[in-house]
C-alpha cells in the first residue's frame, strides 16, 4: 500500500517552500492594485465615423492602455477609464486615436474617484478571517465525537489559510512577471478558493472520521494513510472538472476573466494538494506530538511510535 | 423501480420542464420577469452625470459634501433594490451614476433625483418683525434680500388643491443669488418676469431656519425616520428623531419661534416651521412648545406607501446639496466589454459538455446520470436567479462556477463510494443505497461549511465591505450549494434507482471501468 502519511515531512517541505516563496514575494513585490481601486481619469470620446468596440479595445491595448475599462455609449462613442493621465498623455492618446479612427468630434476629460473603495480589499481579508473563525467552530463541532476535535478544526483552518496565502503570494510573483493587477476578478477568485478549499479538506477529514469510527486500525497514522488513499481519486476528479471549467473560461472569455481563472487554478491545485497531503499529516504530527521535528533536522522517515 | 420512485421521477421531470420554460429563450419574459437580470459589468445600463449645485449653501468644505452625496446616492439606490450601481465623483463637483439593467433613462433619473433634500424654513421677517411676502419682492426696482442677514435663497409658496382636490402647497417662485446677482425665478427654476407672478403676491417668503451658530436645520441632522399612522387623524405620517446636534438646534429654533400662547394659540405662519422636501412645502406645523427633546413628526397628505418611501429616503440621508439636471445621460455598454456575456454563455456551455464527457468516460452509466443531474442543476439555478430575481454579475458567475464544482463533487463522492461497495461484492442496488448513505456525511459537512462561509461573506459584503461582487458571490454560491444537495441526492439517486429495475443493471461494465473487479 502507498505510504502517504509516512512521507508527511516531505510534503510539509514542499508546502513550506511555496509558503516561503509566497511570503517573500508578497513582502518584496506586494500586489499592485488595479485602476478600479485608485483614482483615475475618464475620457469620453466620440468619433465621427462609427468604430467597433473590439477595434477600439485592441487599439487601446496597442497603445499600452491594456488595463483601461472601455464602455461603449453609442455608435463610435466610448467612455474610457484609465489611470491618472497628465494633459500631455491625454493629448497624445487623442492624437493616436485620431490617427487610427479619424476625427474626434467631441471629447471630455475628467478626473474620477476610485470605483471600488480601497477598504474593499482590506475588508475582504477581514471577511476571510471571520469566515475562518466560523469554520473553526463548525468543524470542531462536526468532529466532536473524535478525540480532541479542536485539533481538526485548527488543521482545517490552517489548510484554508495555507491555500489563500500560497495563491495570493504566487499571484503577486506572477503579477510582477506579467504585470497582473489585483482587481475585482482577483478578489472574486480568492472568495472562490475559500469555497473550493473548504470542500476539499472536509471530504478527506470526513473519511478519516469514518475510518476512525469504524476502527479500521488502532494506529491513527494508518487510519489517516488509508483515508488519504481512498479520497485520492475523488479529489483528483473533482479538481479536474473545475480545471476543465477554468480552461474553458480562459480560452473562450479570455483576458477580462483571466485573473479570476488564474487565482482559482492556483488555489485549486494548492488546495487539493494540501487537503490530501498536508492537513491530514498535520493531524498526525499533532497526534504524535512531533512538533519539535519542524525545528530539528527533518528526516524522511518518521520514528515509529 | 418502485412506485414512489416513479412519482419522484415525474416530479423531477415537471420541475425540469418548468425551469426550461422559465429560461428559454434566454431573453424571454416569464412570470413578470424579463430575462436574467445582469449587472453593469455584464450588461451595461444607464449613465447619468450630475453637477452639484452649491449655490444655496456655504462652501467651506465642498469635498466633504461631495463624499457624503456619493455615499447617500449609493445608499438610496441600494434601498430601492438596484444592485451593483457605480457612483463616483468626477472632478471637483460632479457625480457619475451608472445604473445596471436600466434601459429607460427617465426611470433611472427618477430614482436618483428623489433628492430627498429635507430642510426646515421659516417665514422671512422684515426689520420691523412683520412677515415678508412675494409682493414685497415684486415691488423692488432692484432685487435685494429684505432680511440682509440671511443669504440663502427664498422660496415662495402658495396654497391650492392637488389633483385629488386635497389641500396642497405649491412652490411658485424663488429668489436666489445666482453668480452674485439676486434673481427671481419661477417654480421650475426658470427666469421669469414680475407680471406673471403678480397674482401670487400674498405668498409668504420662506427662508432657511438656522440654529444660534448659523447651522441650517436639514435632513442631514436626522438620526432616524419611521413611517407611522397618526392615532387621531388615522393619516400616515413620519416620526423623526434628531441626532444630538439636530436636537440642540431644533430646541434653539423652537425657543425663538414658538407661539407664546402654546397649543391653544391661534395658528399663524410666524410661529410655523415649514418642512420642505426638495423645495416643496410638505407641512407647516406651528411650534407650540419651547422644547422638543429631539423628536418630531412630519405630517402631510401622504399615502402609506409614500410615507414609507419618504422615511426610507430620509434614513438614507438627504443630499447635502441639490443636483442640477444631468448634463449627460446615456446608455452604456458593459464594463467588461460588449462581448463578455456571449462569450461567457459559450464558455459555460462548453465547460458543461466537457465536464459531462469526463464524468461519462470515468463513471460510465452513473456518470451519464450525473450529467443529467448537472444539466438539471444548471437550469434550476438559473431559473431561481431569474425568478428571485438575483442580479448576476462577475461575482455571481464566480459563485456559479464554484457551485458547479460542488454539484459535481457530490456526485463524485457518491460514485466513488458506490464503486467501493460494488467491489466489496454487493449487488448494484445495495451499492447504490450504501454509496448514498455513506457519502452523505461528507456532502452534508462540506455544504455546511460552504453555507457558513456564504453567510459570513454576505453579511460582511452588505455591511463593512459594501461590495456587490462579494454579495453576488455569496448569494449564488449559497443557492448553488442548496440546489446541488437537492440534485445530487434526489435527481442522481432517483435516476440510478430507476435503472436498477432494468436490464442495464446486470451489465457491470456500464458501471465501472474494471467491471467490478479490482
Amino acid at each position: 500500500m502507498l505510504d502517504i502519511v509516512g512521507k508527511r515531512f516531505w510534503y510539509f517541505l514542499i508546502s513550506g517552500v511555496f509558503i516561503l516563496i509566497a511570503v517573500v514575494s508578497l513582502a518584496v513585490f506586494g500586489l499592485k492594485p488595479s485602476i478600479e481601486f485608485s483614482s483615475g481619469s475618464i475620457i469620453s470620446l466620440a468619433f465621427e465615423t462609427p468604430v467597433e468596440y473590439d477595434q477600439f479595445q485592441q487599439k487601446m491595448n496597442d497603445l499600452g492602455y491594456s488595463n483601461a475599462i472601455v464602455q461603449r455609449t453609442g455608435s463610435g462613442q466610448f467612455l474610457v477609464r484609465t489611470e491618472v493621465l497628465t494633459d500631455a498623455q491625454k493629448t497624445q492618446l487623442e492624437t493616436d486615436l485620431t490617427a487610427a479612427f479619424g476625427t474626434l468630434s467631441e471629447s471630455s476629460f475628467n478626473s474620477v474617484s476610485p470605483m471600488i473603495a480601497s477598504e474593499t480589499a482590506r475588508n475582504a481579508g477581514i471577511a476571510v478571517a471571520v469566515a475562518m473563525v466560523g469554520m473553526l467552530l463548525y468543524v470542531t463541532y462536526a468532529f466532536r465525537k473524535m478525540p480532541s476535535p479542536f485539533r481538526w478544526g485548527t488543521c482545517f483552518v490552517i489548510a484554508l489559510f495555507h491555500d489563500i496565502l500560497v495563491t495570493v503570494g504566487l499571484f503577486s510573483l506572477f503579477g510582477k512577471m506579467f504585470g497582473w493587477e489585483m482587481n475585482l476578478m482577483f478578489i472574486t477568485g480568492i472568495l472562490a478558493i475559500v469555497g473550493v478549499s473548504l470542500d476539499n479538506t472536509i471530504v478527506v477529514f470526513d473519511r478519516m472520521r469514518e475510518n476512525q469510527r469504524m476502527g479500521v486500525s488502532p494506529n491513527f497514522e494508518a487510519v489517516v494513510n488509508r483515508s488519504q488513499i481512498e479520497t485520492l481519486g475523488r479529489s483528483m476528479n473533482t479538481s479536474i472538472t473545475i480545471l476543465i471549467t477554468c480552461l474553458a473560461l480562459l480560452l473562450f472569455v479570455g483576458g477580462s476573466i483571466q485573473n479570476f481563472v488564474v487565482v482559482l487554478m492556483i488555489g485549486l491545485i494548492a488546495g487539493t494538494f494540501d487537503s490530501v497531503f498536508v492537513a491530514p499529516g498535520l493531524l498526525v504530527v499533532w497526534d504524535k506530538n512531533e512538533w519539535g521535528r519542524f525545528i530539528g533536522r527533518k528526516k524522511a522517515t518518521p520514528v515509529k511510535a | 423501480m418502485t412506485r414512489n420512485n416513479k412519482i419522484v421521477l415525474l416530479v423531477i421531470l415537471v420541475i425540469f420542464a418548468f425551469t426550461l420554460w422559465v429560461l428559454l429563450p434566454v431573453d424571454s419574459s416569464r412570470l413578470g420577469r424579463d430575462g436574467l437580470r445582469l449587472g453593469l459589468d455584464l450588461k451595461g445600463g444607464v449613465q447619468l452625470i450630475y453637477q452639484a449645485d452649491f449655490s444655496g449653501n456655504n462652501t467651506e468644505d465642498r469635498q466633504a459634501y461631495m463624499d457624503r452625496a456619493v455615499l447617500t446616492i449609493e445608499k438610496r439606490i441600494d434601498q430601492f433594490g438596484v444592485t451593483e450601481p457605480v457612483v463616483q465623483q468626477l472632478g471637483n463637483d460632479r457625480i457619475m451614476v451608472q445604473l445596471p439593467g436600466f434601459t429607460d433613462i427617465a426611470a433611472a433619473r427618477s430614482l436618483v433625483e428623489q433628492v430627498g433634500f429635507l430642510e426646515f424654513r421659516e417665514v422671512e421677517k422684515n426689520s420691523s418683525g412683520g412677515m415678508v411676502y412675494l409682493k414685497d419682492y415684486l415691488s423692488q426696482d432692484q432685487l435685494q434680500y429684505i432680511d440682509t442677514a440671511e443669504t440663502g435663497n427664498r422660496v415662495f409658496v402658495t396654497q391650492g388643491t392637488d389633483d385629488n382636490g386635497d389641500y396642497a402647497y405649491k412652490t411658485i417662485a424663488f429668489v436666489s443669488n445666482i453668480d452674485g446677482v439676486i434673481t427671481l425665478t419661477d417654480g421650475a427654476g426658470n427666469p421669469t418676469d414680475n407680471v406673471s407672478l403678480k397674482t401670487y403676491g400674498a405668498s409668504e417668503s420662506w427662508i432657511v431656519t438656522r440654529g444660534d451658530d448659523g447651522t441650517a436645520l436639514t435632513g442631514s441632522l436626522l438620526a432616524d425616520a419611521q413611517p407611522n399612522i397618526n392615532q387621531t387623524s388615522s393619516k400616515p405620517e413620519i416620526d423623526i428623531k434628531w441626532n444630538t446636534e439636530g436636537a440642540t438646534i431644533f430646541d434653539q429654533i423652537a425657543a425663538r419661534l414658538h407661539n407664546p400662547a402654546g397649543a391653544g394659540g391661534t395658528y399663524s405662519y410666524q410661529y410655523a416651521l415649514g418642512i420642505f422636501l426638495d423645495d416643496n412645502l410638505l407641512s407647516a406645523p406651528q411650534l407650540t412648545s419651547e422644547k422638543y427633546e429631539g423628536r418630531g413628526t412630519i405630517s402631510g397628505s401622504f399615502t402609506l406607501a409614500k410615507a414609507e418611501q419618504l422615511a426610507n429616503l430620509l434614513k438614507s440621508g438627504s443630499l447635502p446639496m441639490a443636483l442640477k439636471a444631468p448634463e449627460m445621460q446615456e446608455k452604456i455598454s458593459a464594463t467588461l466589454g460588449a462581448e463578455f456575456i456571449t462569450l461567457s454563455w459559450k464558455a459555460g456551455l462548453i465547460a458543461l459538455i466537457l465536464v459531462m464527457g469526463f464524468m461519462v468516460a470515468y463513471y460510465r452509466l452513473p456518470g451519464l446520470m450525473a450529467s443529467m443531474a448537472l444539466v438539471f442543476y444548471t437550469t434550476l439555478t438559473l431559473a431561481v436567479c431569474k425568478l428571485w430575481p438575483i442580479t448576476l454579475s462577475l461575482g455571481s458567475i464566480g459563485g456559479i462556477i464554484v457551485g458547479v464544482g460542488i454539484a459535481v463533487d457530490a456526485n463524485v463522492l457518491i460514485f466513488e463510494r458506490m464503486k467501493e461497495e460494488f467491489r466489496a461484492g454487493r449487488t448494484l442496488k445495495a451499492a447504490i443505497e450504501a454509496g448514498f448513505h455513506r457519502a452523505w456525511s461528507a456532502i452534508w459537512d462540506s455544504n455546511m461549511t460552504t453555507f457558513i462561509a456564504c453567510i459570513i461573506l454576505y453579511w460582511l459584503g452588505s455591511t463593512a465591505m459594501h461590495n456587490a461582487a462579494v454579495i453576488g458571490f455569496a448569494v449564488t454560491l449559497f443557492l448553488g450549494a442548496v440546489v446541488s444537495m437537492f440534485t445530487a441526492v434526489l435527481v442522481t439517486r432517483t435516476l440510478l434507482r430507476a435503472l436498477t429495475g432494468t436490464g442495464l443493471a446486470n451489465k457491470t461494465r456500464l458501471f465501472t471501468v474494471t467491471g467490478g473487479k479490482k
